[in-house]
């Protein structure tokens, strides 16, 4: 007789979900899914608006990563004018992306998953949250609101508003940045990086802590999926797709963005809301990859900049050979990440041109098809548009990071489940590490909202007849 | 819409922090925070009462800021001011009234949702990071209408951003109830 463990709502990530663990007759894991549990529909409620207003529609799909798809977006229009757009624009377009990654790695890496990390995952869930974090690691904590409030800044600096800025236009950017502000972020970066070395600095000495958690927090074979520059190197902006396997050979390469589609198949299944992307040329659901900073990295030949290159060294030094599999180190992965963004953005503000006032191409569609793409803190992102000769939206398809990682999400919790859940004694701590292998992906379905915190929580536990044969819940 | 929950009533007693790096004797500083949506109709007074409050001269030691939404970074500019007066609208009242309450940090209002904050939880944030709070005022006016995709306020909002601002000069005109603005040593 099966049962029926449902962990609703999902808590500490992004946007409405729950899970759902199937018992077998002895009380082990059978199965486990991964329910996007919300329906929002804007693919098909951009049809008819003209395509100059999807970045700003698609933004407000996400109050947590909209300069994700205002980029994303606007590289769509940039493809419907048929344009490339200035060297300078690009630049500022990548800093603005980077400063995004910033603050959004930043939110997910202490605010979200700290609590599980630095309290400990069977710790009391009254206590197990940002403030418990705040009273026992201040210093940790302030680190974190400095991080956000510097990436927030540079996007306030760059885009004047801080959550939907429409500074980024199809073409380039709405105006160029002048000495005053381009010294002002500069100003910001040398803190920055010191408190994301730091950080990492500590991190690294708790990762050996989490030796069980690594081994089976979603250690799952899957293909990586991600940008990389035309020199093999990490990528947050441009360049072409990469694919490598669980051994780490590379099976697509240098593939153009406009080409996705040959690349990514799209499934869905009757029990969620969000779609299932995979291989194409693998099938479903053999087509399995992972998207984010672990695959970035995975793929990356390098990182190009000078503190990042020693932090992947270590970051690759994680397992003996082939790409690191566990899902459990894209928390490693993304103050990596951060690293880099901060070295980054400090050498694009440093080039020449960087003050010039060439920052838009102007024109009017030119193509009836576009196609954007860009890496989202949590992945790549693609936004594919369809035009009438009215300049108006007729067809749309996004495909956002989480997306990409639903089939490995779902790998994931069974496994973790199968590790730690018994069905015949629930214990909240099982089931805790069942959410935490979700916050490893920081998922923001359909780029809703975070939720974390004291959510209520209820796990039943139903016999085959529907019968709720235990339960365990939060106020 | 801006989620909501009562706010306390009274402010219990409480010795200010450590005074800021940037403190000026005698001079109180003032952060303003207006926030809301600006694509849901009335939810957008708060930031709209603080642009309009921006546009006009400040007094020192004033900082008017317009959000979308509280988020956590906000706390730490919380820590470096004197005050604080958050301007929002609300579902409650009739459309266009204006309500002022005081607040006070609370752990317990834990956000549901990471990419905003209660007021009050951001103060507790504050109290437990860096050991001050400001002292705390919401000012809110009731909306009539919070649609999707509607970039005005409607006629009672309007009317009420004027009121918002008086009374935002008479909360900073008001005596403190606690001790006067920090001293530099």
């Amino acid at each position: 007789m099966s049962r029926i463990v449902t962990i609703d709502p999902v808590t500490r990530i992004e946007g409405h979900a729950r899970i759902t663990l199937e018992l077998d007759d002895a009380g082990e894991v059978r199965d486990a899914r991964f329910h996007l549990t919300q329906f929002r529909g804007f693919e098909k409620f951009c049809e008819g608006r003209p395509y100059r207003e999807m970045p700003a529609l698609t933004a407000r799909t996400c109050g947590i990563c909209p300069v994700s798809h205002i980029l994303a977006s606007n590289k769509a229009c940039d493809d419907l004018l048929a344009v490339t757009i200035p060297p300078t624009a690009e630049k500022l377009r990548r800093v603005m992306n980077l400063a995004q990654l910033t603050q959004s790695h930043a939110l997910s890496f202490f605010h979200l998953s700290s609590p599980d990390l630095l309290l400990g995952w069977d710790a009391d869930p009254a206590g197990r949250n940002i403030f418990g974090v705040m009273r026992q690691h201040p210093e940790l904590a302030k680190d974190g609101i400095r991080l956000r409030q510097i990436g927030q800044t540079i996007i306030e600096t760059l885009g004047g508003k801080k959550i939907h800025p429409t500074w980024v236009v199809p073409g380039g950017v709405a105006e160029p940045l002048d000495a005053a502000k381009r010294d002002a972020i500069l100003a910001l970066l040398p803190e920055g990086l010191e408190v994301a070395k730091r950080t990492y600095a500590f991190f690294k000495t708790l990762v050996p802590r989490f030796t069980a958690e690594a081994s089976h927090f979603g250690t799952q074979p899957t293909m990586f999926l991600s940008l990389v520059s035309p020199q093999g190197h990490l990528e947050h902006y441009d360049g072409f797709l990469r694919l490598k396997d669980a051994q780490g050979h590379i099976v697509e390469d240098r593939v153009p963005t406009g080409d996705y589609v040959r690349l990514v198949g799209e499934a869905a299944e009757d029990w969620s809301f969000m779609k299932f992307p995979y291989y194409k040329p693998m099938g479903y659901p053999g087509g399995i990859y992972r998207v984010g900073p672990l695959a970035r990295l995975n793929n990356a030949d390098a990182c190009g900049t000078p503190y990042a290159d020693v932090a992947l060294a270590e970051f690759r030094m994680l397992q003996d050979r082939g790409p690191v599999a566990s899902s459990f180190h894209y928390h490693y992965a993304r103050l990596v990440e951060i690293i880099y963004a901060i070295e980054m953005m400090e050498r694009l503000l440093q080039e020449p041109d960087i003050l010039s006032a060439r920052v838009r191409a102007r024109a009017r569609s030119n193509r009836y098809e576009g196609i954007g793409v860009a890496e989202a803190p949590r992945g790549t992102l693609m936004h594919h548009y369809r035009i009438d000769d009215n300049g108006l939206i007729t067809w749309v398809n996004l495909i956002i990071a989480t997306g990409h990682n639903n089939l490995a999400m779902n790998q994931s919790i069974r496994q973790v489940a199968q590790a730690y859940v018994d069905g015949n004694r629930l214990q909240e701590g099982m089931l805790n590490r069942v959410e935490a292998v979700i916050r490893c992906y920081d998922p923001c379905l359909s780029c809703a909202s975070h939720a974390f915190g004291q959510m209520p929580l209820l796990i039943e536990l139903h016999d085959a007849a529907g019968r709720v044969v235990d339960r365990l819940g939060r106020p | 819409m801006t989620r909501r929950r009562p706010a306390a009533a009274v402010p219990s007693p409480r010795p200010p922090g450590p005074p800021a790096a940037d403190a000026v004797p005698g001079v109180w500083r003032t952060l303003v925070i207006g926030y809301g949506s600006p694509i849901r109709g009335d939810d957008a007074i708060g930031p709209l009462a603080a642009d309009a409050l921006a546009a006009a001269p400040l007094p020192p030691g004033w900082r008017v800021l317009s959000r979308h939404v509280l988020t956590a970074e906000l706390a730490e500019d919380l820590a470096a001011v004197d005050r604080v007066i958050f301007l929002d609208a609300s579902v409650r009242g009739r459309p266009g009234e204006v309500q002022v309450c005081t607040l006070e940090p609370d752990a317990h209002a834990i956000s549901t949702m990471a990419h905003f904050l209660d007021p009050r939880e951001l103060l507790a944030w504050c109290e437990t990071l860096y050991r001050r709070v400001p002292q705390a005022w919401l000012v809110s006016a009731a909306g009539a209408s919070f649609d999707y995709a509607s970039y005005r306020l409607g006629p009672a909002a309007a009317a009420a951003v004027p009121v918002m601002l008086a009374e935002v000069r008479r909360l900073a005109a008001a005596p403190s109830a606690r001790t006067g603005p920090a001293a530099v040593p």
